[in-house]
């Protein structure tokens, strides 16, 4: 075992940077959530309310909000996963040759900025983008359907943006399976289907569940794809944080739902690690 | 999070190239052909006359303001391009030099009504919300306001969000003729709700319905004459209606952020926006009325700023009250009309 002391001196630098970019800036933002705004005058002096932590709980709109982020970090999250999983267990126990062509597959959009990525997005799926235009000259609908400004236009703009990560994250765990054991269960006259549930897919759970925490907490972190795809009608918490600052200048609402969207996301991922420590001890 | 959240809020910086040594302005400037007009008749003049190089950086009116105040007194802008209300908010929250007009050779052709509160800021063009259409969809031109919610026009019309100055316009307006007051907006926001619902989309950035124009997606569209008149130089089919209720004003002014330590630069930069020749260079490129008296407008661009009767109808709404009332009614807007 390593000392505690050299363990403490390997963390330090990382420690100083995220102390100093991350810790101080967003602690700063404290006091300003208890602030007070007044519109044509700025941020009230000397005075201190709980109005706006007060106002996230009880507006109905900013639940419908935080309600609809947390759906759609799990919607993503979902199918990320689902999508994901047959190309990582591909990667890692397909032919050896398709390898790295399919990494490659996999973290080439990544190479693209997001913002291009997003407004590919539009492109396709405006009212008279490609993809209605298709489905309109095919005879199959006579009037565009709306796939932008909605859930739809975000789900798909996010699951394609975050799938990256969810498979990276997921051939790790893939491949860290002894292939031994599946081997072992293939012996004992388990069918492939059962060696995959109940061998392959229980193994692999750390990986999914943390592809699957990293999708989320990036899904209701984003910013760019909803401003893109969600517009002004399909608002998550980072849109609204976003407006709060640049377009109202309600800075003291938007630290306050900042620090609303911060816990959330810690709070799940304690939830989430607790739970990946019971799987561990269950495996 | 911080890290891709920011990419969109980072604003682009255009460095013009400068030799090395030479004193660089910043300006904040709105982006499209607004900022290549910018460099055509302010910058260009500017750099020829003082020796100095202009960087400009591209945002919109309320992301400026968002700056000025996270810089409070050591802006990262020398001057500024802003709508007028946010010009009166940064002079509510004192971060507005006072504009020094004696150092301002064009100060005395400048209309007297351009000038803000304390000197803080100066309007330095004269734009509006009107309605803009598509001719060869539209055979009638629309008269009112109110006409976006005439059958005829079903989804074939886009209206802003409340984010962008044309929605808050349109909102104000369409509340207007339905008897409303700026400190009662319930007539408007009932009236427009049904109006958004049926509109293709509710833009955010101008530039946005040129698309939907071109692909004749929507034939009509409160919108910015400027706008307007640049795309039809490209080669749209547009056309600027006034309605008969009036058009909304939008007045465009210049703010030096307090602090700057280029501050006698910057009132050179602003003199030369606002002489008779940088005016008359940017009304004739970007169609949008001049603030000096001894620009003549040529009769292309009458047709399509505001000016005259159009001019005289327009509804100019005081930007203290909009200052202070934006916020309630875009929470409003969020939770009423673009739920």
């Amino acid at each position: 075992m390593m000392p505690v002391r050299h363990a403490l001196l390997i963390l330090a630098p990382l420690g100083l940077v995220l102390a100093a970019f991350f810790l101080v800036p967003v602690l700063m933002l404290l006091p300003t959530s208890f602030g007070s705004y007044v519109p044509g005058s700025g941020i009230a002096k000397g005075v201190w309310t709980l109005e706006n932590y007060l106002r996230i709980a009880t507006d109905d709109y900013y639940r419908e909000v935080i309600w609809r982020t947390l759906g759609l970090g799990l919607g993503v999250s979902l199918a990320s996963l689902i999508l994901g999983y047959p190309v990582a267990w591909l990667i890692a126990r397909g032919p050896a040759s398709w390898r790295v062509p399919l990494i490659l597959l996999v973290v080439f959009p990544m190479l693209l900025n997001l913002v291009v990525r997003s407004f590919g997005w539009i492109v396709l799926l405006a009212n008279r983008g490609l993809v209605n235009n298709l489905l309109m000259q095919l005879g199959l609908i006579t009037a565009p359907i709306k796939l932008m400004f909605n859930l739809t236009g975000v789900m798909i703009g996010l699951t394609h943006i975050y799938l990256p990560f969810m498979v990276l994250m997921l051939v790790a765990a893939i491949r860290n399976i002894p292939r031994d054991v599946e081997a072992a269960a293939a012996t004992l006259g388990s069918s492939r289907t059962h060696v995959f549930l109940s061998v392959t897919l229980p193994l692999s759970a750390p990986g999914i569940l943390a592809g699957s925490i990293l999708v989320f907490v990036l899904t209701i972190s984003a910013l760019v794809t909803p401003r893109m795809l969600g517009g002004p009608t399909y608002k998550v918490m980072a849109t609204l944080i976003y407006d709060e600052y640049v377009q109202l200048l309600d800075w003291p609402s938007g630290s306050a739902l900042s620090f609303a969207l911060a816990l959330m996301a810690i709070g799940i991922i304690w939830a989430s690690s607790r739970l990946a420590r019971r799987w561990a001890g269950m495996a | 999070m911080s890290l891709r959240n920011s990419t969109i809020a980072a604003v682009l910086t255009i460095g013009l190239t400068g030799t090395a040594g030479a004193e660089e302005l910043v300006v904040g400037s709105f982006g499209g052909s607004f900022a290549d007009n910018v460099k055509a008749c302010h910058v260009a003049a500017f750099e020829k006359a003082t020796g100095a190089t202009v960087a400009l950086k591209l945002g919109n009116s309320s992301q400026f303001a968002a700056a000025v105040r996270a810089t409070g007194g050591k802006p990262d802008m020398d001057i500024v391009y802003i709508d007028n209300s946010l010009a009166a908010q940064l002079n509510g929250e004192g971060l507005a030099d006072k504009i020094d007009r004696t150092k301002l050779k064009s100060a005395p052709d400048v209309i007297a009504s351009a000038w803000g509160k304390n000197d803080s800021y100066v309007v330095a063009m004269v734009s509006a919300t009107a309605l803009v259409y598509n001719p060869k969809l539209v055979k009638a031109p629309p008269s009112s306001w109110l006409d976006l919610a005439d059958p005829a026009y079903a989804g074939k019309y886009a209206i802003g969000d409340i984010t962008g100055t044309s929605g808050l316009h349109y909102l104000l307006a369409v509340n207007k003729a339905k008897g409303g007051t700026l400190d009662n907006t319930d007539p408007g926001f009932e009236a427009i709700k049904p109006i958004a619902k049926g509109s293709a989309v509710l833009y955010t950035q101008a530039d946005q319905l040129l698309a939907l124009f071109e692909r004749e997606e929507i034939a009509v569209a409160p919108w910015y004459p400027d706008r307007a008149g640049v795309a039809m130089d490209k080669g749209l089919s547009l056309a600027v209606a006034y309605p008969k209720e009036g058009a909304v004003g939008i007045l465009p002014a210049v703010v030096i952020p307090k602090g700057t330590a280029k501050a006698d630069l910057a009132l050179k930069f602003l003199d030369q926006i606002l002489s008779a020749e940088g005016q008359g260079c940017f009304s004739e490129k970007a169609y949008i009325g001049a603030v000096n008296t001894k620009v003549k407008l040529s009769d292309k661009v009458a047709k399509i700023v505001p000016n005259g009767e159009s001019l005289e109808k327009a509804w100019f709404i005081d930007p203290e009250l909009i200052a202070k009332n934006s916020a309630n009614w875009t929470r409003r807007w969020q939770r009423e009309v673009a739920r």
